[in-house]
Parts: structure tokens; C-alpha cells; sequence
């Protein structure tokens, strides 16, 4: 495939758009024989002439006011802020008013314009020319927010911006239009806005970055592969509405985080990243933003630009921090950290001696009785899972594998007659059955205490002894905590360490 | 309206007395469903001489969902209609003073002959807004009529405290169009301004500014106290001499005039009892059209 920069896939998806539409039509500051400041828009006055290439006056505020009101009219304006710095003059209409106009009216008038500005450092170009504006726009719902990295989304992106019934925000960084070659598909092609892509698939951790970020974010994951870290990297391309299920999918698999950008740190779009991975309870260390330092602007001074602006050097040290924090649950080497705070109660519980199927099952249901103790804890918050998956313990010669949910400890015979059990980290509950004396066992189940309390932990075993005596004893069924056992299809895994102690 | 909002049976009622003739005399100069209105928040007359039922104008006011105006999103005065030709209003003011120039670009772009009136109050004219609006469809001489009903207040704020010259009319010839001065209380020096403002838009000769003068006969909205900042005396002597529905009752007969009155309470009160019964809104829907 012929390779084009990103300013040649912006000038392509323009010039195709105004051909293919006549609807279409493109005003700005320099935007007509001067072909923009960036070039963007080179060639299209002489093309489609003065009245769909349109100088517009040093003026803010009356260009996006213009698109809002071509727009209403059924015209798709393309409409094009010098330098992302400019933009706030135009904040009124793009927040206030485009953002607002199909739902202010129900769904009667729409705004289907198109804002296209440079943002981005990293160039000198000092305080007025090189900010990141994003945050102020994703935060205003009804508008779009897209921000291209590579050619193909440049051009993908921007006509799917013009065809959307929406108004959309195009954020181009100033450093990729020249930097950034790669391979742009001829003719018709639509990149769907809402939709992250995944830039490089990795184990280890999520890189979220866009823009020139996204570049630099991609070259560090190549440098700390040879450092023994998988990194993934998600180029999230459109900034509003976020793409959460590109971004959890991505989380679920590696639960650490780092985001990349250059806008100031408080507030930014990092923010939001990190509390939607939070809420999901998909991190299982603290994530970390790599963003410019809050101060009002971005200087001019080589040195001084240098220091604010993440580069390779901040963001390889912020991955090299992030795998060295101790995953909060799943680090072997934490598997048995006595800084978990316990609680614990016992029952006794009329068992027969053979007994550990029964057992398994009673823990599912106490699970599903308190799903607090089938959980997982992490300063990031508390996870409780859908599925129940016990870490069986049958004694030394058949100890837990770890990686459950839960965990059932029981030696038989062989053990004690009354022990507590250890809460594994990452787990926060675990279940003892003592030795059957007579029929009867102590049970104990000790909890994590700052995800269960006592009371929970008490109404856990009762669930547990009821279940197990109705199960025990065919006669009590009646009494039976399943009311409709075919309601509930929890998978119970690890079975192939029951099958190996029975055998 | 005035009335049921004081009482708390609606939210926000937006007075437009003393402006009725502005709107009548620009809206009887348009086509309804082919020119197009970027309404000001006193524009009631001219949306039912556009042929709004009163019906639809008391669901807005009541802010009922069936409104479509505003869907129960907007409060009162927030005017819209696609069939009528009337932009979707805004709050902050003037933002449509631009929305008004890119539909009369979009009328020159698609070559469909219609001309859009762009109306607003002195207030919004001292924005940059107006300023930014009006520079540019001058430049491009597009076929719209920007009309200040200029009453003289900006909510509290007298006029000698918003802008230096007893008019705004000579500010035209700053953008390079005619500037007519109107005296807004009199529908039919308003009505002959506007048409020729529209015979020169629909030429293509470009946009015209006319300064359509009239007293605000009450406060600003229904949330506010004139008493505060209002000579009592001088407003009553305003609306004796100014008062823009004496003078059209006096073009015709008092029966007709008695007539015409009786006919048009009657239709308000029944569009308001009819309106205040419609369901409020159902909170289920509160999320929808904020995107396609």
C-alpha cells in the first residue's frame, strides 16, 4: 500500500469528501490560497473554489458559530481552528451549542460540523501553540472528540467525522502531520469513531496514550521488551465517547496501567482513564500517569519544554515502576503475607467422613450467599466475581494451586481437630473443616477484614452448614438453601484435584 | 403567562410586551416555512404571526416534553421549530447571531431564495458575538436581516452603561451595510423596514441592521425586580406614549379590536388549561438525542 504522512491523509480525506459531497465545504483562518498554516487544505481553493474553501476573518467564535448554524441547515462544514490554543474562543459554541443542539430539541435539529485543529508540543512553539485541549472537550456530552495518531486514522477518522450526524472534534497533533508516515488505504475508508485500537498486544501492561504520545508510548514498548516487559499499547483514537470495552478488555488481561499525555495531569484525560479501570476493579497495583506537570504552559525554551513533556526516558521509568509494584493478589511470593488482617468464626457441622464434594459445593453457595467472601481485595477497590473457583488444600500432598477465588482447606482424617485457615492474598475468604469426630466437624472460616466483617464471615458458615447438612442429609432437603438449583450454573473448576484424592 | 408563573404553576415566564410590533412587522414580511427566523427571546409575536399554535407555545412555557420547542429541556422562551423555520434558541445571548449567518450562508450556498432574520436585544449587540456575526455576512453578503429590538435595558443595566451612542444604527456603516433606525412600536413602519430589507437580501445585495427602538413594558423576565432599578413614573409615561398594541388597535374599528382581544384570551386560556394538564417527563428518557 502507497504510504502517505498524516498531513496527506488529512488533505486526501478533504479533498475526497468535498468531491463525493457537495454539502461539504471547508472555512478557516488561511485556509484558501495559503492552503492553512499546515497545509492541510492545499489545493482544495483552487479545486472547489471560493465558495467551499473559505477565508475566514481572524475570528474565533463566528467560525464555529457559522459551522453550528451551516450545519442546522443540512451543510456539513469542516470548519478549521488555526492552533488548538485558539479554540476556547469557539468553546461557547462547540460546548454550548453543537454539543447540545439534538438533545435540547429532541432529537428535532441535529449539528453535523466537523472542527478540525492542531494541537500538541514538542515543536518550541511556547505556550500559545502547542497545548493539549482535549479535556475541556470530552468533558462536554453530545460532542465527539477524535484524535488520530496514525495516517490511515487521520483520514479514516476525519471522514468518518464529516458523514457523522454528530458534531465531532478533530484533534490533529502538529507533530505527527509531518513525522508520521505509513501506509493510508485509496479511496473510500471510514474508521469508526468510538473504537480504540490495540497498536501492540501485550501481557505485562496497558499503555493508553494518542497523538505524538502514542508513537513515543510505541517505541518504549519495543525497548522494554527486552527488559522482560510485554507492554500493551492502546492507541484510544477517539477520546469521547471512550471506547471502555476496548480499554477493560485490554485491563482485564494485563490489570496494570499507565497513561500517557501531554495535557497537564489534573484533570486530564488520565484521570478519567484511571477511575473507569478503578471502578472496574481491574488494577492490581496503582496506575500511573505520565502527563505534563500542572503549570499554566508549556515553554518555549528547549531545555525547559523538554522537562515538562513526557518523553521515552518518563514513560520507560514509568512502566520499570509499575511491574515492580507487588500485584495486590496473584504474586506467589506474597502468597502468604501475614499483613492481611483476619477475622474468623467456627460452626460445627454434621459431615460424613468422605465428604469433599459436598464441602466444594457448600462453599459455592455460601459464595453465592455472601459474595464478599468470593472476592478479591486490592487498594483499588473490591472485585467480587462471578465465579466461584476454590483452591482446594487436601494437606501437603495435595497443597492449593493458588489462582482460585477461594479457598477450602482440608486434611482429613490427618488434621487437627479445630485450625483456622490462612486468607490468601488476592482472596478474601478461606474455609477449614476440622477432622469428623462422631459425624461432626468444626468449621472455620477466616476472612479478610478489610473486605468482610465478622457478621458476614458468621452468616457465610451458617450458609455453609445449611447447605452442607441439606446435602448431607436428603431428609433436610426441604430445607435446602437452592431454591432453584437450576437457576444457578456457577462453574466449579479444579476438579481434577477432588478426582485425584478419591482415586 | 406573567400571572402563572409568579403563582409557581410554571418555571420562568419571559415578558414580551412593548416588543409585539417588531416581531409582527418582520415575521408578516417572511415567507413562513421558507425564511428563516434565529428568534430573539421576546420573538412570541413574531412566532404566531409564523402560525405556532398557542397550544405549542404554552407546552414550552409549561415545559412539557410535548413541547417542540424544548422538550421540557429548555425553559420558556427557548423557542425552535424545523417546520416553522425557527433556529433552536440558546441561553447564553447572542450565540445565534452566527447560527442566523451560517443559515443565511447555507440559503446562498444551496441557492433556495430564503433570507433569515436574525433578531436580538441591545444587550447581545454589545457582545463580539453580534460584532464577529454581522463583519461576516457583510463580507460575504448573505441574505440575512439583523434586527436589535433595542429597548434600552440589558436586564438592570441602562443604556447609557452599554454602549455611547443614543442608537446603534450608524454601527451598519462600520460593517459596510444601510442601517435603518424604526421606531419599534409602530408595526407598520416596522413591517415597511423589513420588507425592504428583505428586497435587498433577496437581491443579493446583502444583509441589513435595523434598529427597531421600543420600551420593555415589564421586568426582564419573572425573575426579576425592576422596582429596584426603574423610575415608575417615567416607564408609565413610556407606555402611554409607546405602547405598540394601542397603536395597532387604533389602524381599526374597536369591534374589531374588542373582537380580535376576546378571541385571542380565550385561545390562550384554553391552550393553557390544555397544556398544564400534559405529563411532565418521564425521567427514563432523560438521556435520549444526546447523540443520533
Amino acid at each position: 500500500m502507497r504510504e502517505l504522512t498524516v498531513i496527506e491523509a488529512v488533505r486526501e480525506a478533504l479533498a475526497e469528501e468535498m468531491a463525493r459531497d457537495e454539502h461539504v465545504l471547508v472555512l478557516g483562518e488561511d485556509v484558501g490560497k495559503l492552503g492553512g498554516v499546515f497545509r492541510a487544505t492545499e489545493g482544495l481553493f483552487e479545486r472547489f473554489g471560493a465558495a467551499r474553501v473559505v477565508d475566514m476573518p481572524m475570528a474565533e467564535t463566528v467560525i464555529a458559530g457559522v459551522a453550528v448554524g451551516l450545519a442546522m441547515r443540512g451543510l456539513r462544514p469542516v470548519a478549521e481552528i488555526q492552533f488548538a490554543d485558539f479554540i476556547h474562543a469557539a468553546m461557547d459554541h462547540l460546548v454550548g451549542e453543537a454539543a447540545k443542539i439534538r438533545w435540547r430539541t429532541g432529537g428535532d435539529w441535529s449539528c453535523p460540523m466537523v472542527l478540525r485543529t492542531a494541537y500538541g508540543g514538542g515543536f518550541r512553539g511556547g505556550p500559545y501553540h502547542s497545548q493539549s485541549v482535549e479535556a475541556f472537550y470530552a468533558h462536554a456530552p453530545g460532542l465527539k472528540v477524535v484524535a488520530p495518531s496514525t495516517p490511515a486514522d487521520a483520514k479514516g477518522l476525519l471522514i468518518a467525522a464529516i458523514r457523522d450526524p454528530d458534531p465531532v472534534l478533530v484533534l490533529e497533533h502538529k507533530r505527527t502531520y509531518r513525522a508520521i508516515r505509513g501506509p493510508v488505504p485509496e479511496g473510500e475508508y471510514v474508521v469508526p469513531i468510538g473504537r480504540a485500537a490495540i497498536a501492540r498486544e501485550g501481557r505485562d501492561v496497558t499503555v493508553i496514550a494518542w497523538g505524538m504520545m502514542l508513537h513515543e508510548s510505541l517505541a518504549v514498548a519495543e525497548t522494554v521488551a527486552n527488559e522482560g516487559i510485554d507492554a500493551e499499547v492502546v492507541d484510544l483514537r477517539t477520546l469521547a465517547p471512550l471506547d471502555r470495552e476496548t480499554i477493560l478488555a485490554s485491563l482485564a488481561k494485563t490489570r496494570r496501567l499507565c497513561v500517557v499525555h501531554e495535557d497537564t495531569i489534573t484533570m486530564g484525560l488520565g484521570a478519567e482513564l484511571c477511575a473507569l479501570a478503578a471502578e472496574a476493579g481491574l488494577l492490581d497495583v496503582p496506575p500511573v500517569r505520565v502527563a505534563m506537570p500542572d503549570i499554566p504552559g508549556i515553554p518555549v525554551d528547549d531545555q525547559l519544554e523538554d522537562a515538562v513533556l513526557p518523553n521515552r526516558a518518563t514513560i520507560r521509568d514509568a512502566l520499570l515502576r509499575l511491574v515492580a509494584r507487588p500485584r495486590a493478589h496473584r504474586s506467589a511470593r506474597a502468597a502468604f503475607d501475614p499483613g492481611i488482617p483476619q477475622a474468623s468464626s467456627v460452626v460445627v457441622v454434621a459431615l460424613p467422613e468422605e465428604h469433599t464434594r459436598l464441602a466444594l459445593a457448600a462453599v459455592v453457595e455460601a459464595a453465592r450467599v455472601i459474595p464478599r467472601c468470593n472476592a478479591s481485595f486490592a487498594w483499588s477497590g473490591i472485585v467480587e466475581h462471578d465465579e466461584v473457583v476454590v483452591d482446594l488444600d487436601l494437606g501437603p500432598s495435595a497443597p492449593a494451586r493458588g489462582g482460585g477465588t477461594i479457598t477450602l482447606v482440608d486434611y482429613g482424617r490427618e488434621g487437627s481437630d479445630l485450625a483456622v485457615p490462612f486468607v490468601r492474598p488476592g482472596q478474601t475468604a478461606a474455609v477449614r473443616i476440622g477432622a469428623v469426630r462422631d459425624g461432626r466437624a468444626y468449621v472455620a472460616c477466616a476472612v479478610d477484614h478489610r473486605a468482610v466483617d465478622g457478621a458476614d464471615a458468621g452468616r457465610f458458615l451458617a450458609a455453609f452448614k445449611t447447605a452442607a447438612e441439606s446435602a448431607a442429609h436428603p431428609d433436610l432437603g426441604a430445607r435446602s438453601a437452592h431454591p432453584d438449583p437450576g437457576a444457578r450454573a456457577t462453574p466449579l473448576r479444579h476438579p481434577e484435584l477432588v478426582e485425584g484424592r478419591e482415586s | 403567562m406573567w400571572r402563572l408563573a409568579r403563582a409557581g404553576r410554571a418555571h420562568f415566564a419571559v415578558p414580551c410586551s412593548g416588543h409585539e410590533a417588531i416581531g409582527t412587522g418582520y415575521a408578516l414580511a417572511m415567507r413562513p416555512g421558507v425564511d428563516w427566523l434565529a428568534p430573539h427571546y421576546r420573538d412570541l409575536a413574531a412566532l404566531l404571526v409564523l402560525g405556532m399554535p398557542p397550544r405549542d407555545v404554552m407546552l414550552c412555557f409549561f415545559s412539557r416534553p410535548s413541547d417542540p420547542n424544548a422538550r421540557g429541556r429548555q425553559p420558556y422562551a427557548h423557542f425552535g421549530s424545523r417546520a416553522l423555520h425557527v433556529l433552536s434558541q440558546q441561553g447564553p445571548q447572542p450565540n445565534h447571531c452566527s447560527h442566523g449567518v451560517g443559515c443565511a450562508w447555507g440559503s446562498k450556498l444551496l441557492g433556495d431564495g430564503s433570507v433569515t432574520v436574525i433578531a436580538f436585544g441591545d444587550g447581545g449587540a454589545q457582545k463580539g458575538e453580534a460584532h464577529e456575526s454581522m463583519n461576516v455576512a457583510t463580507i460575504h453578503k448573505l441574505p440575512c436581516v439583523f434586527v436589535v429590538h433595542r429597548n434600552g435595558w440589558t436586564q438592570s443595566v441602562r443604556r447609557e452603561d452599554q454602549y455611547a451612542t443614543p442608537t446603534l444604527v450608524a454601527r451598519a456603516e462600520g460593517y459596510g451595510m444601510p442601517g435603518i433606525a424604526v421606531d419599534g412600536s409602530d408595526v407598520e413602519a416596522m413591517h415597511a423596514a423589513a420588507s425592504a430589507a428583505f428586497a435587498r437580501a433577496r437581491a443579493g445585495e446583502g444583509p441589513t441592521l435595523i434598529d427597531a427602538a421600543c420600551v420593555r413594558f415589564m421586568p426582564n423576565t419573572s425573575n426579576d425586580d425592576d422596582s429596584r432599578y426603574r423610575d415608575r413614573a417615567e416607564l408609565e409615561a413610556q407606555r402611554a406614549a409607546r405602547d405598540p398594541l394601542a397603536r395597532a388597535r387604533a389602524l381599526v374599528t374597536a369591534e374589531f379590536a374588542a373582537q380580535v382581544d376576546a378571541e385571542n384570551a380565550a385561545l390562550a386560556a384554553e391552550a393553557a388549561e390544555w397544556a398544564e394538564a400534559q405529563p411532565l417527563g418521564d425521567p427514563a428518557t432523560v438521556a435520549e438525542h444526546t447523540y443520533a
